[in-house]
């Protein structure tokens, strides 16, 4: 067994991040939390809001927590915030065309959602041109309908192939119940990705485990890196979790992580 | 019995499902159309049928066809949509049939906006359409209490042959909760054929049976409506439904507050019993009949000096609390209807102002 630190566990990206995949699999909350982490780690970080078939739990409800700790949020104009209207800002097309830093696309759910992503092309292919990594990577929860066979999360990544005129490069995996995910949640989740991840070719880029599992996972037995969920969007009877202070990511650096494949 | 994770209207549409209803016809509008889209795939899947009407006034006459022929039927909307659908609803319980509608409500009045609201509690309660014409209102306060409810509400609909309605606010129908499918809610089929005009030949019959909802003659309507009143009254003894929440010992303030308002309210109770002020909480799970009684006993309490109504609507439940508590306790009303929630914080404010006036 190979033991490996988790600085070297935690995703790191440059470029362009596009997340999409089914809806309600915790594109927005991994979004967040990738944001926060790379931003902990050093990169200046943009993160944009494309979701614009979800009415409510979107990127722009964790806007103060965003700006608190230093990553950009490009959103639609305060007026529109809560319109029930597609609204596209060109802010986007600017951020994904940045020289520098890391840029990451939150995206709608399903083909529906990805289908706004067809309408940037002329922007991904200039970030293109610059040099600059695009990854286009699918969230898959097969805890939610749809997504909880290999078959359903493959006809998932070919709808939305086809509505967003690109290729998905990587799998996150994002198997929970909310506050009811068990540790065994995970494991079988972190089967299923990598059975998909298999399958389909595609590399499995990380997998996610809420920060209330993260301090009973030693030794954990994961092939790839892990992004601990500091849960964003929360029903108002509930708090959102700190980015920084008592949970801040930062204090799960120390943790080792025990490769056992 | 495995969990999934669901978003509200998903589970709501797969419940249907699970209660044997495969007949669903709807118009889409923000935020519950999560419905249709979950419905236009999983219908399909079942051998069910999904139409999407061309408004909701068609959809609720759709509703009322199916539901003349003894086929469970179900729908969704929003606020708007509901008020559309308003005559249909009297229609279909002037014709005595069963049919489960579900309102996930919308800030009104008009179009309002698409974010949190309770403010169709008087249309439910009160007002769902013309003549002498009600509804059972249940209200669920979580995903999987939604689902139960809409498995229930399809044998509530036959038991008394009347519509059911289904009142979450948005958040209902956003929010994603671990939920499961209990197979003992599986609703057996209903003899329909006393009634429904499913066919001479289907049903084996040499009786004809006629659904509507025109009585010319004046005594017949009358008597047509004492039954309907009977059935209403039924419904008031058999059908209350409520939860109390730190009811056990003394405390000042009963708060009364429903759907996804009461898990607000609940974490305010825990937070201001850490600061030793004590207040309960009735929360009513059908709004229609009322727990009347259930609110007068926990109004009573010798230590009990206020009422207050916690609402994402401008007080629509208060004229029902201070008739359940008869003039024996002051009732008050907390609330914000333009989307957004009351935080637990400000549900404790109200309360610590209340003790202070």
């Amino acid at each position: 067994m190979e033991a490996v630190r988790l600085e070297r566990a935690v995703p790191r990206y440059e470029g362009v991040v596009v997340i999409v995949g089914a809806f309600g699999s915790g594109k927005t909350e991994v979004a967040l939390n990738l944001a926060a982490v790379s931003r902990n780690a050093g990169s200046r970080v943009w993160i944009a809001d494309l979701d614009l078939v979800n009415p409510y739990f979107r990127t722009r409800e964790a806007k103060a927590a965003l700006t608190r700790i230093g990553v950009e949020a490009v959103l639609p104009p305060d007026a529109y915030l809560y319109a029930d209207l597609p609204i596209l800002t060109p802010l986007v097309a600017g951020v994904i065309q940045r020289t520098e830093g890391l840029v990451i696309l939150d995206v709608g759910g399903n083909d529906a959602g990805a289908t706004v992503l067809a309408s940037l092309a002329d922007a991904f292919a200039a970030a293109a041109g610059h040099g600059r990594a695009l990854h286009m990577l699918m969230v898959i929860n097969p805890f939610r309908p749809f997504t909880d066979t290999v078959a359903g999360c493959r006809q998932m990544r070919a709808s939305i192939e086809q509505a967003s005129r690109l290729a998905v490069t990587g799998i996150i995996g994002n198997a929970n119940l909310m506050e009811e995910t068990r540790l065994e949640d995970i494991e079988n989740g972190y089967r299923f990705v990598r059975a998909f991840s298999k399958e389909s070719g595609l590399s499995l880029e990380m997998i996610t485990v809420p920060e209330s599992l993260w301090m009973q996972m030693a030794p954990v037995r994961f092939f790839c890196p892990v992004l601990p969920i500091h849960r964003q969007l929360v029903p108002p009877w509930k708090r959102p979790a700190e980015f920084n202070g008592g949970s801040n990511p930062r204090s799960f650096l120390n943790k080792t992580v025990v490769n056992g494949e | 019995m495995s969990k999934v994770l669901m978003k509200g209207n998903e589970a709501i549409g797969e419940a249907a499902i699970r209660a044997g209803c495969l007949n669903y016809f709807a118009y889409p509008i923000t935020p519950q159309s999560e419905v249709a889209e979950y419905l236009s795939r999983r219908m399909t899947e079942v051998g069910g049928v999904f139409l999407q009407g061309e408004s909701e006034v068609a959809v609720s006459y759709m509703i009322f066809g199916a539901a003349a022929c003894g086929e469970r039927v179900f729908t969704t909307s929003s606020s708007p949509g509901i008020s559309l659908m308003s005559e249909g609803i009297s229609y279909i319980c002037g014709a005595e049939c069963p049919a489960v509608f579900v309102n996930i409500m919308r800030g009104g009045p008009g179009l309002g906006g698409i974010l949190p609201s309770q403010a169709d509690y008087l249309q439910a309660t009160k007002g769902i359409g013309h003549g002498d014409c009600r509804m059972l209102v249940m209200a669920p306060a979580s995903v999987q209490e939604a689902v139960e409810m809409v498995m229930q509400a399809f044998p509530l609909a036959e038991k008394y042959r009347n519509p059911v309605m289904i009142l979450g606010d948005g958040l209902i129908g956003q929010m994603m909760e671990p939920v499961s499918f209990r197979d003992d809610l599986k609703v057996p089929p209903t003899n329909k054929d006393d009634w429904a005009t499913s066919g001479m030949d289907t049903r084996k019959s040499t009786k004809r049976n006629l659904v509507k909802s025109l009585y010319l003659d004046p005594e017949v309507l009358n008597a047509h409506n004492l039954k309907l009143k009977a059935k209403y009254d039924r419904m008031r003894q058999e059908e209350v439904r409520y939860e109390t929440y730190n009811t056990g010992g003394d405390y000042r303030v009963l708060i009364v507050s429903y759907g996804t308002m009461s898990r607000v309210c609940r974490s305010a109770v825990d937070a201001l019993k850490a600061r030793n002020v004590e207040t309960a909480m009735v929360r009513p799970q059908v709004l229609f009949p009322f727990p009347e009684q259930a609110v007068f006993d926990a109004a009573a309490k010798s230590s009990c000096t206020h009422v207050l109504s916690v609402e994402m609507s401008m007080g629509q439940m208060v004229e029902d609390i201070q008739r359940s508590v008869q003039g024996r306790r002051p009732v008050h009303w907390y609330g914000k209807c333009g989307g957004e929630v009351p935080t637990p914080e400000e549900v404790m404010e109200a309360v610590e102002a209340l003790l202070q006036s």
